[in-house]
């Protein structure tokens, strides 16, 4: 690894100041001109087939400009998610645009486009729709059962995907355990809450050529699916990549029904069209799925894992999208691969009722299965009085072992005891008192949870994507434009990319500016998703980069009297190695390679160099080599008010082995909005629905209760374990979504120790706690 | 049916036409131009949209443009003076306050309300002050942290 100078400094944000003063570039924002509004009429039925459809009144109405019906749309059966192909073998394409039949409550029927979104309202309620009403079924153990309702037909007893992971002997080992435990764990369904609503404005040439703003996480899975769905040639979309978007946390991973709608308004119009959620459609459009996981582990004497067996059931709702692809995820990282046990065997099913559909959410299954085996591992220590922190050191994998994903890959910069040991002494962790000790009301406890092993991408997942592609071009006043696919989310892949970039072309931070990318213009990337942008799109931009910088130093060579390899980059400067005064400002050598070939002079006209000319700039497209583990460990300390069941996080400490830090505060900020999100899910946060329609009841943030900044504990300590990761760029390898994995657990765990309650449901709310301590 | 009023937004009296129903937010977005208050819900749950009356923070989703008429508004295009930022977005910069930014100017339109009235405001005058604003990238301290660094900077 080489001296680093940009990275590992909190530079501002490229894109603050922008922020702070009024944030223009939102896709939110974007209008163009003879812009309609479009609106979706949805289902009130959770499973109903629509016998007809009157759109006559509503055609009429003043303003009102097109109308889409099911009989109006292809009827291409699709998977939306971006980050595989939309035919590929492991997912389930079960989704149309528009269908004529309805499986879940709040399913698109129609579209009206109108001059004003109001107008567009307005229409919607002049659509007379009749419906038949089918049985429907929102219990997933209840839709597996025999006589269920069919939600789509061909599938046997409603199970979309059905995965079974087996190693070693599990019956066997479980004969030669010497204690064995059981334990069902719940998760409940909650939405990522990103603060920009889902919105999209599609515009549409003579030619049927199709431009798309939205608010989205993946430029080129929006152009595939859409592209897709609308049974056009991919070469036929180009897909506008957002300055920033305000927020995803995986709830923009998968094409909505607006990009698509919108697109068949757009083409029926010949004018752009504009569909912006509301907060309710927000609700029910992506979701974190519920998991129920049954988990029985069988312990030896010395207190090692010697087998497990789990099987999960997934509500993926009404169609599988996620849902197919996240029981996976949860199956090998949120249970069998946490931690090294022989012999294990997992039964995964993804499991279709008439719930609202699922989708990404940050941590993709593994929140369900930390809530499960974490939890679980509390319960093992208590009950064979083993430390917690011990018990996990003497059951985790040790640096330098194989990757138990990847054999061939070794857990090269792996330092998760080294995580739990500096973490538990931050907390003080010696001081714990037994569970339920504290006396008077108000009582105290601490608990830990784990992701003892992550990904930083998706290398060696079926059917994903992963590879990247960057353009780096250098400019004549020495900076550097970067353009890549990858799509800022607020989680800082702007710095993260441009700060990559400086560096390894010996440029300050803020001399390298991310500037514009669409579809057309720039290699393919994955998603902004997995953890994966810091390492995978890191490493694309470091040899796009590295590509630029070679080209600059062939030119500065020639000027130098130097060969490339004997020359290198520093604040701005091609030197001599060794010979740090004979130098050239990089702005110099790029006003060479861009002058004109032939320059006028008091001689007449001289030729310079022909060798030296164009512009120097760098491309690469490419997949990262490894898919390297980072792990997590977190303490928390609550207060529990046994009258009221009300929970106070007093204490929160995280560690994390990410290899080499980038941007400290970026770093920190990913821990402390990750803690946000984890401690709603472990407390408070639950989309609710009407048990007899399905329908979600939960339509905005005074119904849907995530943590404000008065619940939020006043102190989150990040600790960051560095290590350097050998394939990772200037060593990074991945931080973001074990952030929201482990606080659930650990608070639960916390709470336990506190009270002496367990709660194996999300949400942990007062009235459970109350229910522990047998006051309700 | 629309009517004509005028409001006075930064400084300037705008001559506008609203129907009764016209939410503050949307004038300033669709009429005014003024993006930089946000839609988040619509609903007065997310704080996403908030702007300054008579120096007050209020959710402009929330109020009927009409009843703001002869009433002083402050946005984020209205914030600090003769070019320079106002200390709240420069503390906002400066101490990694911003992720997504979608919430953050209406954050700090709540939080110009608090260091109008409370010099020095301590953690939990802070957080109250801001218990209307959701965010869901920050986890709020770092926004807690820029409004301290902005009070300090302004004493």
């Amino acid at each position: 690894m080489t001296n680093r100078s940009v990275l590992g400094n909190s530079v501002p944000r490229p894109d603050a100041l922008d922020k702070v003063t009024g944030g223009k570039q939102f896709p939110v924002n974007v209008v163009l001109p003879g812009m309609l509004h479009a609106k979706l009429l949805r289902s009130p039925y959770p499973h109903a087939r629509i016998v007809s459809i009157d759109a006559g009144a509503a055609e009429k109405l003043p303003g009102v400009k097109a109308v889409l019906l099911p009989q109006d749309v292809p009827q291409r059966k699709y998977c939306p998610v971006y980050f595989v192909p939309t035919l590929a073998p492991s997912m389930v394409q079960d989704m149309l645009i528009m269908s004529d039949t309805v499986r879940y409550a709040g399913q698109p029927v129609a579209a009206v486009a109108a001059t004003s979104a109001g107008i567009a309202e307005q229409a919607l309620e002049l659509i007379e729709v009749e419906y038949e009403e089918l049985p429907a079924v929102f219990d997933p153990d209840a839709a597996m059962a025999d006589g269920a309702p069919v939600i789509h037909a061909g599938t046997e007893k409603n199970v979309a995907v059905n995965p079974v992971i087996s190693f070693g002997d599990v019956e066997a080992a479980f004969e030669k355990a010497e204690h064995i435990f059981e334990g069902t764990y719940q998760t409940q369904r909650v939405h990522t809450c990103y603060m920009e609503p889902r919105v999209c404005v599609v515009d549409s040439d003579v030619a049927g050529n199709l431009t798309v703003h939205s608010s989205m996480q993946h430029l080129f899975g929006l152009r595939e699916k859409l592209a897709f769905a609308l049974d056009m040639p991919e070469g036929k979309v180009k897909v506008i990549k957002p300055a920033y978007i305000g927020g995803g946390f995986g709830g923009k991973l998968d094409i909505g029904y607006i990009e698509p709608v919108a697109a068949l308004l757009s083409l029926k119009t010949g004018r752009p069209v504009r569909i912006e959620q509301t907060r309710y459609e927000d609700f029910i459009s992506t979701t974190r799925n519920p998991i129920k996981v049954y988990l029985k582990t069988g312990i030896s004497k010395e207190g090692r894992f010697v087998a497990r067996y789990a099987e999960s059931t997934l509500d993926c709702g009404a169609h599988a999208t996620h849902g197919a692809e996240v029981i996976n995820v949860h199956g090998m990282f949120g249970i069998l691969l946490t931690y090294p046990c022989p012999d294990q065997h997992w039964e995964g099913k993804t499991v279709y009722t008439n719930n609202i559909i699922g989708g990404g959410y940050r941590g993709y299954g593994s929140p369900q299965g930390a809530f499960a085996v974490e939890s679980q591992i509390d319960e093992i220590c208590e009950e064979l009085g083993f430390d917690p922190v011990e018990f996990r050191l003497n059951n985790s994998y040790q640096q330098g072992d194989p990757h138990p994903f990847n054999p061939a890959a070794k857990l090269d910069s792996y330092r998760f005891q080294d995580c739990l040991q500096q973490a538990a002494e931050r907390i003080d962790w010696s001081s714990r008192k037994p569970a339920g000790s504290d006396q008077g009301v108000r009582k105290r406890g601490i608990g830990l949870g784990c992701q003892p092993l992550w990904v930083s991408g998706c290398v060696g997942f079926p059917d994903i994507y992963e590879h990247s592609g960057a353009i780096v071009k250098l400019n004549r006043d020495g900076t550097a434009d970067l353009s890549t696919a990858t799509v800022d989310l607020g989680s800082g892949q702007i710095t993260t990319l441009c700060m990559i970039a400086a560096e390894e072309l010996g440029l300050a931070a803020d001399q390298v500016r991310m500037t514009y990318a669409d579809t057309d213009t720039v290699p393919f990337d994955a998603p902004s998703h997995a953890s994966r942008v810091t390492y995978s799109a890191g490493n694309a931009v470091k040899a796009a980069a590295g590509e630029a910088k070679q080209r600059l130093l062939e030119v500065a060579g020639g000027l130098l009297e130097a060969g490339p390899d004997d020359l290198e980059v520093r604040a701005g400067m091609v030197c001599v190695k060794g010979s740090p005064d004979v130098k050239i400002r990089v702005a110099d050598v790029v006003e060479r390679a861009e002058a004109p070939f032939v320059v006028m002079t008091e001689e007449g006209p001289q030729p310079t160099n022909l060798a030296e000319k164009g512009t120097i700039i760098g491309l690469s497209s490419m997949a990262p080599p490894a898919n390297p583990s980072p792990a997590t460990v977190e303490f928390v300390e609550v207060e529990v008010d046994t009258e009221t069941g009300q929970v106070d996080v007093l204490r929160v400490v995280f560690a994390h082995d990410l290899g080499k830090l980038i941007h400290p505060a970026g770093a920190e900020g990913q821990v402390e909005g990750g803690f946000q999100q984890g401690m709603g899910y472990a407390l408070m946060e639950n989309l609710v629905f009407d048990a007899d329609s399905g329908a979600c009841l939960s339509s905005d943030f005074l119904d849907y209760k995530m943590p404000t900044a008065v619940e939020m504990p006043v102190k989150i300590e990040s600790i960051f374990i560095e290590s350097d990761e050998p394939t990772g760029p200037f060593g990074a390898k991945s931080l973001s979504e074990p952030c929201v994995t482990v606080p659930a657990p650990a608070i639960a765990n916390a709470i336990y120790n506190a009270t002496g309650v367990r709660v194996r449901e999300l949400p942990i709310t007062p009235e459970k706690i109350l229910t522990g301590l047998g006051r309700l | 049916m629309k009517q004509l009023i005028s409001l006075e937004i930064n400084g300037e009296v705008h001559e506008l036409a609203v129907a009764p129903q016209d939410s503050l937010l949307r004038v300033l977005r669709e009429d005014l131009g003024l993006i930089g208050t946000k839609k988040g819900c619509d609903s007065g749950g997310c704080g996403s949209c908030t702007v300054n009356v008579e120096g007050k923070a209020v959710y402009s989703c929330m109020t009927y443009a009409m009843s703001v008429q002869d009433r002083p508004i402050v946005t984020i295009e209205g914030v600090g003076e003769n070019g320079k930022l106002d200390p709240l977005q420069q503390a906002f910069i400066d101490a990694g306050a911003v992720q997504c930014g979608y919430c953050t100017c209406g954050t700090i339109m709540a939080a110009r309300e608090l260091l109008a009235t409370v010099s020095s405001p301590d953690e939990e005058q802070i957080r109250h002050a801001i218990a209307g604003n959701l965010c869901r990238c920050t986890g709020y301290q770092k926004i807690v942290d820029a409004i301290k660094l902005a009070a300090a900077n302004s004493a």
